[in-house]
């Protein structure tokens, strides 16, 4: 097997109630290798990797580091075992400076031009640039991430985690992260692991990918022997439709036929919408756009150029300071309370825990939330209508869990943005807004619900896709287009957008 | 949230480790109460006898408890409501002196038939209470002033103010009564606008528990089975969901606080109509902490309606039960050790259950190395 395993976990088991998160998974992390670990959601990857990191205490099973049996029962003992973690949330203190964040952890006095300078270095060492002295609060997810990784490298970490880490960066960002991922791994010998759903990811980043599937590890293989259409299959199980190799000929052949006279009505109409902040920054500068029925309507964009506002005001949750939102034709006021979901505007958030689901609350509890009358007699609820209702949901939209009566959090995250998608699409909308619908989730989960939006735009709902991810507008988007610093720069149809052509505007750039 | 609770083991080893633990921890709060008892010199077994003779065992004791369950009850049921909307109240002692204070205006100002005005008393200490906590849901609202302080620092306000009115005869003070600090009072309500009481087994009690029950019953039932309650519940756990699905935040908020305080002011109403506290007047101090108790009530209760009852009761009887410690020659203030003691037992078992569960997977985790 290669060089002697840096850290190794034989048979380590977990279970939550009576679901088991980890089956009797083996895996081994070699010094000088990135290992990919690969799988869905709710495939126990995080699980095994908090395991080792401290985070959760295994129910069964033995971990070997460099050869010797530990009990990892904290992240303090995983630290000083030479693990650390690069949480897919990062950990933080956004009112403090770049390196003071470095510092944090530490003991004793503070030396501040050793941690500046530490900074500095291992930037220049390892590709990882940041401004020792910026607040972090001014700094962009991408340069967030580069600190929290430095954070973690000064510890001289033997092992290096890395959970999901692209989840929030763009295409540029991401090759970047690589980049200096591989020079720890070869100049430094360390170990890295690298946790993500991404296929392309696998393939051009790892030496090794070990793939688990509800709770166990399904495949171990080198990564020059495999490749993506392999990989996708032992994640899910079956065949998939990778995204790739679908969009071209059924997108092209339905914009081809010009069915443009007979335009359908437009379902949602912003005009001149401009959103600013109470301390005058703009967020969202006079956005005209127009989403017919039936149309899927992508924006596209770097994450924080203005598309969270859009969600935010088509969720009633912000109001505009100028311009008018229209849906079906009439202006409606988008700030008074519950004027959005009346006018039958349906959203899924970009984040569900934010504003999509109550944790605390049950399954059946927030499937009703959209239309609590429907399973009530004058607001009296009828626990068998809203059990029944819930029930029918959940095999409909086959989300696993242990019944109606399951409190939300138990459930993962892939089923959890299931139970919005049910609860949203079977509001009847007219107006349906996917706000990165396919972030967190797995190839088959993202299969799902891409199949679903296709499926109800079908049905004459109009889509406005917000995404960052390219791969997702190309495939699902019939008209595009492009925010840049709350701008649109760009708006274009299926046939005439490039990977090319949007980076460019996503990016600013308008010759 | 611990996940860890449950793992494993199964379900009847897991109740039985439970109730090991909550009678544990029972027992450890008596034993402990005996010893401090013990500490002050005096005959621990002649305590218990003692409380448990002043609060139901000699005769006609236990009417006098659930006199004291009643308003217990009623700011506890308004504190579950005001928690459910992630509201912290902790005035209802303010609020019930100010339904008290209402109450009584309106007892001895209103000339009619007696049961119209009690009905009519009960309504005055609702709506006192209910305006004493609207004010701080209002600044809460308004200007997102914390209410935990402001309901807090309106129990100081609520006191003085019920003081002043207790000096002025255009206010509260019996117009009969000598003028001076010890004869700050109102008049006594008449015969015919107190709550009506029956005699159970050489028991008195005042009909208003039989409301209070009903009450209790209405509250649970909304909370958990009504639109109204779900909505509130949502408003509680996350607010930007509500304000997605159309829910109001403030008018929800709003209404539970003004619930929760006029529960605490119909306590006062009750209190004043029922007979069991102050003999039908008004008095300084006429609140003697029944709200404060009532908001470990409610904590003990853990915010459920149903529990709030026999909790109540309990604590009642420690109050009444320590009427009768006089004759064991022991300070009556240790019946507040003791309460005190029985908030911990009841609050720690959650604790150790989970300190439990993560211990035992670190040590089974630990076995095998």
């Amino acid at each position: 097997m290669g060089p002697p395993a840096a850290i190794c976990a034989r048979l380590l088991s977990k279970s939550y109630g009576a679901v088991a998160a980890c089956d009797a998974v083996d895996i081994e992390l070699h010094s000088g290798e990135i290992h990919g670990i690969l799988g869905e959601n709710g495939a126990g990857k995080s699980t095994l990797m908090k395991m080792l990191i401290g985070l959760v205490v295994p129910d069964s099973g033995t971990i070997l580091v460099d050869g010797s049996p530990v009990q990892i029962s904290d992240p303090v003992v995983a630290a000083s075992l030479g693990i650390g973690m690069v949480h897919q949330h990062f950990s933080l203190v956004e009112a403090l400076s770049v390196w003071e964040n470095v510092a944090l952890g530490d003991s004793g006095r503070l030396d501040r031009t050793a941690v500046r300078g530490a900074v500095g270095e291992m930037g220049e060492r390892y590709g990882l640039h940041v401004d020792p002295d910026a607040r972090v609060a001014d700094l962009p997810v991408g340069l967030r991430q580069r600190v929290e990784i430095l954070k973690c490298l000064r510890r001289e970490p033997a092992i290096l985690i890395f959970d999901e880490p692209t989840s929030v960066l763009t295409p540029e960002e991401s090759d970047e992260l690589f980049g200096s991922l591989r020079n720890v791994v070869e100049q430094e010998g360390r170990s890295v692991a690298l946790v993500s759903h991404k296929l392309t990811e696998m393939l051009g980043v790892t030496d090794r990918v070990t793939i688990m599937r509800n709770g166990r590890v399904v495949e171990r293989c080198l990564t020059a022997e495999t490749d993506a259409g392999a990989l996708a299959r032992a994640m899910v199980g079956r065949d998939v439709r990778l995204r790739s190799g679908s969009r071209p000929s059924a997108r092209a052949s339905a914009e081809e036929s010009p069915s443009t006279d007979t335009r359908p009505a437009p379902v949602l109409e912003f005009r001149g919408v401009t959103v600013a902040e109470s301390r005058g920054f703009v967020e969202l500068e006079d956005l005209s756009l127009v989403l017919r029925a039936g149309e899927i309507l992508g924006v596209a964009g770097v994450e924080g150029n203005g598309q969270r506002v859009i969600a935010d005001l088509l969720s009633g949750l912000r109001s505009q300071t100028s311009g008018d939102v229209l849906v079906s034709g009439e202006v409606i006021d988008v700030g008074r309370l519950g004027a959005t979901i009346r006018a039958g505007v349906a959203v899924i958030p970009e984040d569900r825990h934010d504003s999509g689901i109550v944790l605390g609350m049950t399954v059946a509890e927030n499937l009703m939330l959209a239309d609590p009358a429907a399973i009530a007699d004058r607001g009296v609820i009828d626990r068998a209508a809203m059990g029944e209702m819930a029930r029918g949901l959940i095999e409909r939209f086959a989300i696993m869990c242990t019944g109606p009566n399951a409190p939300m959090w138990t459930l993962s995250g892939g089923n959890q943005q299931r139970v919005v998608l049910a609860r949203e699409i079977t509001a009847s909308p007219k107006v349906l807004v996917a706000a990165q619908p396919t972030r967190g989730l797995d190839v088959g989960a993202i299969e799902y619900m891409t199949d679903q939006l296709r499926q109800v735009a079908s049905t004459g709902v109009g889509i406005l896709l917000i995404s960052s991810e390219l791969d997702e507008i190309l495939e699902l988007a019939d008209r595009i287009v492009v925010l840049y610093r709350g701008e649109m720069t760009g708006e274009m149809s299926r046939s005439e957008a490039t990977r090319e052509k949007i980076g460019r505007l996503m990016g600013g750039d308008l010759t | 949230m611990s996940l860890a609770v449950g793992s494993g083991r199964g379900t009847g080893g897991r109740v039985v480790e439970v109730v090991t633990i909550y009678v544990v921890c029972g027992m450890a709060a008596l034993v402990f109460s005996g010893l401090i008892v013990e500490a002050v010199g005096s005959d621990w077994t002649d305590v218990g006898k003692a409380l448990l003779n002043g609060s139901v065992l000699k005769p006609g004791r236990w009417g006098g408890t659930i006199g004291v369950t009643i308003p217990l009850a009623m700011v506890a049921i308004g504190t579950i409501i005001s928690t459910k909307a992630n509201l912290v109240n902790i005035g209802q002692e303010g609020q019930l002196l100010v339904g008290a204070a209402t109450a009584t205006y309106v007892g001895s100002r209103i000339s009619a038939p007696g049961p119209i005005v009690v009905v009519l008393i009960l309504l005055a200490g609702v709506l006192g209470g209910a305006l004493w906590s609207g004010i701080a849901g209002g600044l809460r609202y308004w200007r997102k002033v914390p209410e935990v302080l402001t309901t807090l620092l309106l129990v100081a306000v609520a006191s003085n103010l019920v003081g002043y009115g207790l000096k002025n005869p255009w206010l509260l003070l019996d117009p009969e009564a000598k003028l001076g600090n010890r004869n700050m009072v109102s008049r006594q309500l008449p015969l015919d606008t107190r709550m009506p009481r029956i005699t159970l087994w050489g028991n008195e009690i005042s009909i208003s528990a039989f409301l209070a029950v009903a009450l209790i019953l209405l509250v649970g039932w909304m909370l958990s089975r009504t639109i109204w309650g779900f909505r509130l519940t949502v408003v509680g756990q996350n607010r930007r969901v509500a304000t997605r699905f159309g829910i109001s935040e403030s008018a929800h908020g709003m209404i539970a606080m003004f619930a929760s305080g006029g529960f605490a002011g119909l306590a006062g109403a009750f209190m004043l109509t029922g007979g069991d506290f102050a003999n039908y007047r008004l008095v300084p101090g006429f609140s003697v902490n029944i709200g404060w108790v009532g908001l470990l009530v409610a904590l003990v209760a853990n915010n459920r309606a149903m529990a709030v009852i026999p909790m109540a009761f309990v604590f009642a009887s420690l109050r009444t039960g320590s009427g009768f410690l006089a004759s064991t020659g022991i300070e009556r203030r240790v019946t507040d050790v003791v309460q005190g003691l029985i908030v911990l037992a009841l609050l720690l078992p959650p604790a150790i259950m989970f300190i439990r569960e993560r211990r035992r997977a670190l040590a089974s985790a630990r076995s095998r190395v």
